[in-house]
């Protein structure tokens, strides 16, 4: 029998929503009711990039030299690389199965720009810079997808106070693959199919606020407070349009990347850090102001960070930096001493925090390419860094670039429903798991060097 | 066991001197962050890589990944 499976990628689905109110989605419930179902611990750390890639390729972060979406270029105070399909040196799921004669068709994984060969079809994914590009393999799919749906979106900007706006164009975007994917069923072969919807990751940072009565700005009776699980009701029905396409030979797995929670705000780290004495500018900016944009004292400067859903800090260290003043010797004294620091900050209100800071070696058995010295996840993740600078607070209540009201959180989520077993269980599983469990449901022999082990 | 962040390599001192006198008021630290900043260079023009965006198109890129929120 010709095994089949199906990958619905919901980046950013967490629990809080697609289990525990399941009721409200009948589509997914019964993959629930009739599978193995449970929480499933991201990659540290769990951004978009790297996750989907140790998802697909059962390798940590280290192993794939991917830390976030951007990383130092040599060392540079400045310049960065971004990550791309070509950043991608690990064998993926797709790999593997182009071995065995399989086909894979495979639509808006991160980061699937440039469009690399496969052994079926792909549509690259949000990193892509404009729908001009070739975006497709083969590159004729692009002119077949273009003439049958329109232009490709690719995402949203959801950093917007136009809500209106952006509920309709994030509903309109996910409308449209999930035609496209349903076209893509239809009419091509495929063993393995694999899709990621990213609205859903962007209407939850877009409307979080107006959800959850948790959150600091939440207003009751807002007008907005049911977006979030309208947006999953619609997104429940589209699955059930294509789980009406595919065959009883085929195996469906529902996936997050990580989870979501509240933001409780945004934590300036490279205020702190000025604060503390470690980073030293010459000139105070007069307003808000990205670092790169100011200039910094080297020569005094022993440490910097980056601001994103999680920190990235860096010590400048002699030798290494082009201004290093940090001497080799005391390197992993002033890094351990740093760490300790930044456990001890407290929130606004002098509450303890659950920040946890990781050198890379605490992660990764190994790690490749250009890693950050330390990895900072302020209370939990709940407090977003900051980069910016010029802020009169170290603390702020809202995002420092634009509306965003959610955050990322370790656990998100994972359904295998397979119709032939009769396996209804709940278990937590790990991101690294997803690739050998669809290796193991095809019957394909799984690698022996991917870390994760097939949930069965 | 942790492997150490940094090694060791020796060079001549007349060389060593000859650095040093080079990078005075210059933006490096140190003749080691000099000995880096060169290797690193000559490193990466024999591994270099086809560049995957233009310049134009990275900053469309970056510009998005700052409005995303994944950096700033």
């Amino acid at each position: 029998m010709s095994k089949k499976v199906f990958v619905i990628g919901l980046d950013s689905a967490p629990a809080e929503i697609v289990f525990n109110q399941k009721e409200k989605f009948p589509n997914l419930k019964k993959l629930i009711d009739n599978g193995i179902y449970g929480n499933l611990t991201s990659s540290h750390p769990p951004i978009t990039i790297p996750a989907w890639m140790v998802m697909c390729t059962s390798k940590n972060p280290g192993k794939l030299g991917l830390y976030g979406f951007r990383h130092r270029k040599d060392y540079s105070y400045t310049n960065i690389w971004i990550a791309t399909s070509e950043s991608i040196k690990e064998k993926t799921i797709w790999d593997v199965l182009t071995e065995y004669g399989k086909t894979s068709c495979l639509v808006s994984i991160p980061p699937s720009y440039p469009p690399k060969k496969v052994n079926g079809y792909l549509i690259s994914c949000f990193i892509t810079p404009d729908a001009e590009k070739d975006y497709t393999y083969p590159l004729e799919l692009k002119s077949e997808i273009e003439g049958k749906f329109g232009s490709y979106k690719f995402d949203v900007k959801f950093r917007t106070n136009e809500k209106e706006k952006l509920k309709e164009e994030t509903f309109h975007m996910t409308e449209q693959r999930f035609e496209v994917i349903k076209y893509l069923l239809r009419n091509k072969n495929w063993d393995f199919f694999m899709f990621v919807e990213i609205g859903v990751d962007r209407i939850q940072h877009a409307f979080w606020k107006y959800m959850d009565k948790e959150h600091h700005l939440y207003e009751p009776n807002n007008k907005f407070e049911r977006i979030i699980i309208d947006y999953y009701k619609f997104i429940d029905e589209k699955i059930g349009e294509l789980l009406s396409i595919l065959d009883d030979k085929t195996s469906i797995i529902v996936v997050s990347d990580h989870g979501a929670k509240r933001m409780k705000g945004a934590f300036c780290i490279n205020e702190w850090l000025i604060n503390e004495g470690y980073l030293v500018l010459k000139n105070k900016p007069s307003q808000i102001t990205s670092l790169e944009n100011v200039e910094v004292d080297w020569t005094k400067t022993k440490a910097w960070g980056w601001g994103g859903y999680y920190a990235r800090v860096f010590l400048n260290v002699e030798g290494r930096e082009i201004g290093g003043i940090i001497k080799p010797k005391d390197f992993e004294k002033e890094r351990e001493e740093l760490a300790q620091r930044i456990k001890e900050i407290k929130g606004p209100n002098g509450e303890k925090w659950e920040t946890k800071v990781f050198k890379p070696s605490d992660l990764y058995p190994e790690y490749r390419g250009d890693y950050p010295d330390l990895m900072v996840y302020f209370d939990d993740l709940y407090w977003r860094s900051a980069g910016t600078l010029g802020h009169p607070t170290l603390y702020l209540p809202e995002n420092d670039t634009g509306p965003d009201d959610a955050v990322h959180a370790q656990e998100g989520i994972y359904i295998i429903y397979a119709p032939w077993k009769n396996v209804k269980e709940r278990k937590d599983a790990h991101i690294l798991d997803i690739a050998p469990t669809v290796l193991n449901l095809m019957d394909i022999p799984i690698p022996e060097d991917m870390e994760g082990k097939p949930i069965t | 066991m942790e492997e150490k962040e940094f090694k060791e390599v020796l060079i001549p001192t007349t060389l060593y001197k000859k650095i040093e006198e080079k990078i005075k008021g210059t933006e490096f630290s140190s003749v080691s962050s000099y000995v880096t900043k060169i290797l690193r260079e000559v490193l990466s023009k024999e591994d270099e890589k086809k560049e995957v965006f233009s310049k134009e198109d990275e900053e469309k890129v970056k510009e998005r990944l700052k409005a995303l929120g994944y950096i700033d």
